[in-house]
């Protein structure tokens, strides 16, 4: 009888908060960060050893997926650090009312995407 | 561990279609998870149409009206419907609440109700609850006093007494835990947020002498800090309660206490 029973269905119902959706975005911008650091620590230490293979990846890196790939983590490191921020003061016990959990998660989504924007041009008056 | 699917024995299959028999202009879909533990099959969704015109405001009526007026085998707990005893806690929508509480013209489209998550089914809607009474049981939720007199009362300041609101109003209707993630995958070791509010409800009485006891049994890697403020709970919380708050107090009173 026991054995028998089904499970209830979970993630498969349960509507997305702005909260949810903020928790599971930190998680996966942390795992994509850490591999991004990784290789970008490679990529640097490729300096002392061959420089035509950093120029080949430097390359590859102007390419338009490169381009994206770069867009792409500026995001995930302005999400990771803006959640972050959110986290601490959640921390600290503050920010729980269910009307601030839900601004300061919008913060965080749209935050994000003008932070790009804003380390784009940034960046684009470097090259 | 972290389950994204349901188990084969828990898929769920499309179930019967119930048509409307009153001929009502205002009708409403309403999606039911049924499952009957003598059949031996999966569970499935039933569809019932619901005359609107004829039935009063709250997603409970809408339950009641299917089971005396078109199929009466729908189970379903319920018993106050005023919102104070938490039996009809179930999932509406993607969202637990309260089906005596939550208004069916808030919901857009059909209704959709399933039984609380992540639980094992006992049929229909009526969800497994007893591990979280388990896990209720071990925090003690009761008074621990030794030193005082067992024969006069314990008197507590205003003060003292304004630090219960918002904890002891719980109604242990579980929606909270049910709508946690991590209560999903880690339900059997991790507390979850409605056990939690109620640990915090007695560390933070002024007249339980055991509050040193209390925090050190709930610090712990799997029982508390499985909380990674999803904020589901509270979003959840049919009595407007916040046991992520709670529980982030827990965390700040382990990480500034001296034990």
């Amino acid at each position: 009888m026991e054995n028998k029973s089904p499970l209830s269905p979970h993630i498969q119902v349960y509507r997305w908060q702005i909260s949810s959706l903020v928790s599971i975005s930190h998680r996966i911008t942390g795992i994509i960060n850490i591999i991004a650091i990784t290789l970008i620590c490679l990529w640097i230490s490729l300096i002392f050893l061959n420089e035509s293979k950093f120029e080949s990846i430097n390359l590859l890196l102007s390419s338009k997926i490169g381009k994206f790939i770069i867009l792409g983590i500026t995001w995930s490191f302005s999400f990771q650090i803006l959640s972050e921020i959110r986290h601490l003061i959640m921390d600290l016990g503050y920010g729980f009312e269910l009307r601030t959990t839900k601004i300061s998660g919008l913060i965080v989504i749209f935050g994000s995407v003008i932070c790009t924007i804003i380390f784009f041009i940034i960046g684009k008056s470097f090259i | 561990m972290v389950q994204i699917s349901l188990p084969e024995k828990s898929q769920i299959k499309k179930g019967k279609y119930f048509k409307d028999k009153t001929g009502s202009n205002n009708l409403k879909k309403v999606n039911v998870y049924r499952w009957d533990p003598s059949s031996g099959e999966n569970p499935r969704i039933d569809t019932y149409e619901v005359d609107m015109d004829n039935c009063p405001s709250k997603v409970l009526d809408v339950l009641n009206k299917i089971k005396n007026e078109i199929d009466p085998t729908l189970a379903y707990r319920r018993s106050c419907a005023h919102g104070v005893c938490g039996s009809c806690a179930m999932n509406m929508a993607g969202k637990n609440g309260l089906a005596c509480t939550t208004p069916h013209a808030d919901i857009d489209g059909d209704i959709d109700i399933y039984p609380l998550p992540h639980l094992k089914v006992k049929k229909d809607l009526i969800g497994d609850l007893d591990g979280l009474y388990k896990q209720y049981q071990s925090i003690e939720p009761w008074l621990k006093s030794s030193s005082k007199s067992k024969v006069t009362e314990i008197f507590q300041s205003k003060e003292d007494r304004a630090k219960l609101d918002g904890a002891y109003e719980c109604i242990m209707c579980a929606c909270c835990s049910t709508s946690c993630p991590s209560y999903w995958w880690n339900g059997d070791k991790y507390l979850g947020p409605a056990v939690l509010l109620q640990a915090y409800r007695w560390i933070i009485d002024s007249r339980d002498e055991e509050r040193q006891t209390r925090l050190k049994k709930v610090a712990d890697e799997l029982k508390l800090y499985r909380c990674h403020t999803i904020l589901n709970c509270t979003s959840a919380c049919p009595k407007g309660l916040n046991p992520a708050k709670a529980i982030a107090e827990i965390k700040k009173m382990l990480a500034t206490a001296n034990i």
